[in-house]
């Protein structure tokens, strides 16, 4: 994996620019956001080296998503949005981790797979028990699911895997001080999940 | 028997010992360097297939397989290298690809699956295959288990097991290539398999979720149960109990890997009818059908026990610990007739009672096994397993004299009813057994009619006649403690219904134990429930609403196997433990203390 050209400085210098950082939430249950923030009080000094410049939780559009060093993408590609939104991260980001298990294997969002999209549509959206008007949505605004689930490395090059569903806290925090550190984030059986 | 040769290999620079015969990886583990494995299960033939057991052999090209390699004297082995080690990887992410491996909703994460371990362990965090994400079926069909194929690895210990451990041979794959699958038979389903056995030996092999206990999943990862040694008490051979439990439940029940009667084996009484079934349980003491106090019934007991000795009578279930019994038995004075109820012909059976010392390990080395009277395969399931194995593997000759059919069957040499014997059969097994060196009878109550013991004498006759002498005897009743009970001096009762109406009583105390069916089927084949309206006062004891707990007067709730301790003495002899697994449930008490408190 390429390395970051980002290390942190030493305290004594002027302040360095910081870190870049984009996140992305794609087909997951934004569960991989909410154990980003169970960091807890660590946030703090994540900030201090990083700008999390582009998110869910940041107040900004597509289509003016800015260049960044690095962008934690949680879940799979699921319809053309989705495509689109990430190719276009991919190009103005350094590193791209795939954050979780749906970014990295499909995970749950895959279960489809095995179907025919008609058919996982039909069975949404007409034959549930509660169906009343059975209609399957297909205004233009609303985007195309595409055949298959996709983890991110289908889609666009991913530089980094980060399994778990979600991954720990610590994970995360650990990959991410590794990256500061300019380091490639050796993960295995102590600090990385799967389930 | 000549010593196997001794030999020396060095793996990783480490000197190691080894016997001639011995795999690289039996003697790896042996002297604790870990290599890891997938398809491998110690006790099952190598299978070679999964490759994370590769190593390299100094002077050979290629990586070997150390499951599958005799060691050579000798030879220097490399366990871990980054060639080795990156063609584990790739194995490891091939297989991650090839199916749909979803650990979050996968009921053995969190430790308890293999290919997630090793996947951990070597690193991987993504994969350089595209995934497959094949449309596979799940089989829910089966009673106790089912079989995700979208988790299976192809790693044969399913099929291994179920051939060479429970020796039915139910699974098998099916398919080519890719399209490889586990197969029930000939592509039938759990649920239609008329060969499984439900033994449940293939899901504690699964090394992934693709086998899983019904009633297990998702109640607790195995690895983070407590376990529980303790003693099965479902038949007279007292298999060996691994329990796993969690905030005091159960989680599954496994098979004890170090009890010299089963190692690790078990069948679907002991693995599964105990706990996986849901059955009534009483929980406090009633007396009138009304739910009371134990010191209100126990009351109601004194009052209505206040008869002519010879108006009393105990009568008891052939399921008693060794602690239970005795008091049983040294209560024969105070009340006026004391007995075990017991199937047909099993009086007889336990009437002079012999234990058969080692007889299930002698059994799976018996050349020729006849079943004479006994049905291993519905009363004794890992007896059964053991015919079979030495049958279908060790290539013994199988003799069957019964009146009803059973699987055994068609394994058998001969299968004959015990009243159609004619010459000719005779004859036919004169020649099957003239061969036999290491000759085993299992007889069962049906051996115990007349034309049952003359069959038996003269097979022994023939036997006896024979190069290998004097056969093995193993006595099989079908009631767990009827041969422990009978020894220490209880008398068994098969006629129940006139046992009773023989006499006049007026109080009459009935322990029926933890019997899954709440002890009442054998009773109600002796049409006791309809004889219970004549006695003044009948007390049941038993864990399990029945037809019998409906007609007492007073019933007193009785502990079940996984909350006893004491032992139990099995048929090969062995004093086996039973140790409390979960606490007490209800207002519970053990047979021993109920019993005290009624006779005190």
């Amino acid at each position: 994996m390429k390395k970051t050209t980002t290390t942190t400085a030493p305290a004594s210098a002027p302040a360095p620019a910081k870190v870049k950082v984009a996140t992305m939430w794609l087909s997951g249950c934004s569960g991989c956001h909410m154990s980003l923030l169970d960091i807890d009080e660590r946030i703090l000094e994540l900030v201090k080296h990083v700008d999390i410049l582009f998110s869910p939780i940041v107040d900004i559009k597509i289509k003016d998503m800015p260049q960044v060093d690095v962008a934690l993408v949680e879940g799979c590609v699921n319809n053309t949005d989705q495509e689109h939104e990430l190719k276009m991260l991919r190009e103005r980001c350094k590193v791209l981790i795939a954050l979780g298990d749906c970014a990295v294997t499909g995970n749950v969002p895959s279960l489809r797979n095995q179907f025919a999209l008609r058919e996982c549509l039909s069975r949404a959206y007409e034959q549930t028990e509660s169906t009343k008007i059975a209609c399957i949505p297909n205004d233009p605004v609303v985007p195309k699911l595409l055949p298959k689930a996709h983890p991110l490395q289908e889609i666009v090059k991913v530089d980094l895997h980060i399994p778990g569903c979600p991954p720990d806290a610590d994970t995360i925090w650990f990959a991410l001080t590794e990256l500061l550190a300019g380091r490639t984030p050796q993960l295995n059986e102590k600090n990385m999940r799967y389930d | 028997m000549i010593a196997p040769k001794k030999i020396s290999i060095t793996i990783n620079g480490q000197v190691c010992q080894g016997e001639q015969g011995q795999t690289i990886l039996e003697i790896a583990r042996a002297n604790n360097i870990y290599i890891p494995t997938l398809c491998y299960l110690k006790g099952l033939t190598p299978w070679g297939g999964c490759r994370l057991c590769i190593v390299e052999v100094e002077g050979s090209p290629k990586l070997v397989p150390s499951c599958a390699t005799p060691a050579v004297d000798g030879s220097k082995i490399t366990t871990h290298n980054e060639r080795i080690v990156a063609q584990r990887k790739a194995t490891l992410e091939l297989l991650f690809s090839e199916r749909n491996h979803i650990c979050p909703i996968c009921p053995y994460n969190k430790g308890d699956c293999g290919l997630q371990h090793q996947g951990l362990i070597h690193g991987i965090t993504g994969i350089r295959y595209p995934y497959l994400y094949p449309a596979l079926p799940v089989d829910v069909t089966g009673k106790y288990f089912g079989m995700d194929h979208n988790r299976c690895i192809l790693c044969t210990r399913c099929i291994r097991t179920c051939d060479e451990i429970e020796g039915v041979h139910t699974l098998d794959v099916a398919n080519r290539g890719i399209k490889n699958q586990i197969v029930v038979d000939m592509n039938t389903t759990f649920g239609a398999s008329d060969t499984c056995t439900q033994c449940g030996a293939c899901v504690v092999a699964c090394p992934t979720g693709a086998l899983f206990d019904k009633a297990a999943a998702f109640r607790g990862q195995w690895t983070s149960c407590q376990q529980v040694l303790t003693t099965c008490t479902e038949c007279p051979v007292g298999c060996g109990l691994k329990v796993h439990t969690k905030e005091n439940r159960i989680v599954n029940v496994w098979g004890d890997p170090d009890s010299p009667v089963n190692t690790g084996h078990l069948c679907v009484k002991g693995r599964y009818q105990t706990w996986a079934e849901p059955r009534e349980r009483i929980a406090t003491p009633l007396v009138n059908g009304r739910p009371a106090t134990w010191d209100e019934a126990l009351a109601t007991i004194k009052k209505a026990a206040k008869v002519k000795k010879a108006e009393k009578a105990l009568l008891v279930a052939p399921r008693l610990t060794n602690e239970t019994a005795a008091v049983v038995a040294a209560m024969a004075d105070k009340v006026g007739q004391t007995a075990m109820f017991v199937g047909t012909n099993e009086a007889a059976l336990c009437a002079e009672p012999s234990f058969s010392e080692e007889a299930l390990r002698k059994l799976q080395d018996a050349d020729a096994i006849i079943v004479l009277g006994a049905q291993p395969s519905r009363d004794n399931g890992v007896v059964a397993a053991r015919i079979r194995v030495a049958v279908r593997k060790r290539g013994a000759k199988l003799l069957i004299f019964h009146a009803r059919k059973s699987d055994l069957d068609r394994y058998a040499d001969v299968a004959a009813n015990v009243v159609s014997l004619e010459s000719k059969l005779w004859n036919r097994i004169k020649a099957v057994l003239a061969t036999a060196q290491r000759p085993a009878i299992v007889y069962g109550p049906n051996a115990m009619t007349p034309i049952g013991v003359t069959v038996m004498e003269r097979l022994i006759g023939i036997l006896e006649a024979n190069p290998g002498g004097e056969p093995l005897l193993l006595g099989l009743p079908i009631s767990p403690a009827a041969l422990a009970m009978s020894r220490a001096g209880i008398a068994a009762v098969e006629e129940v219904g006139p046992w009773l109406d023989a006499k006049p009583l007026k109080f009459l105390h009935i322990v029926v134990g933890d019997a899954p069916d709440g002890g009442a089927s054998l009773l109600e084949e002796k049409h006791v429930p309809a004889l219970l309206g004549q006695i003044d006062c009948v007390v049941v004891q038993a864990s399990y609403k029945s037809a019998l707990t409906d007609k007492a007067t007073v019933v007193l709730p009785s502990t079940i196997w996984c909350e006893k301790s004491g032992t139990v003495t099995n048929l090969e002899g062995r004093q086996l433990p039973l140790r409390p697994v979960v606490s007490v449930s209800g207002e519970a008490r053990d047979d021993k203390v109920i019993l005290e408190s009624v006779f005190a």
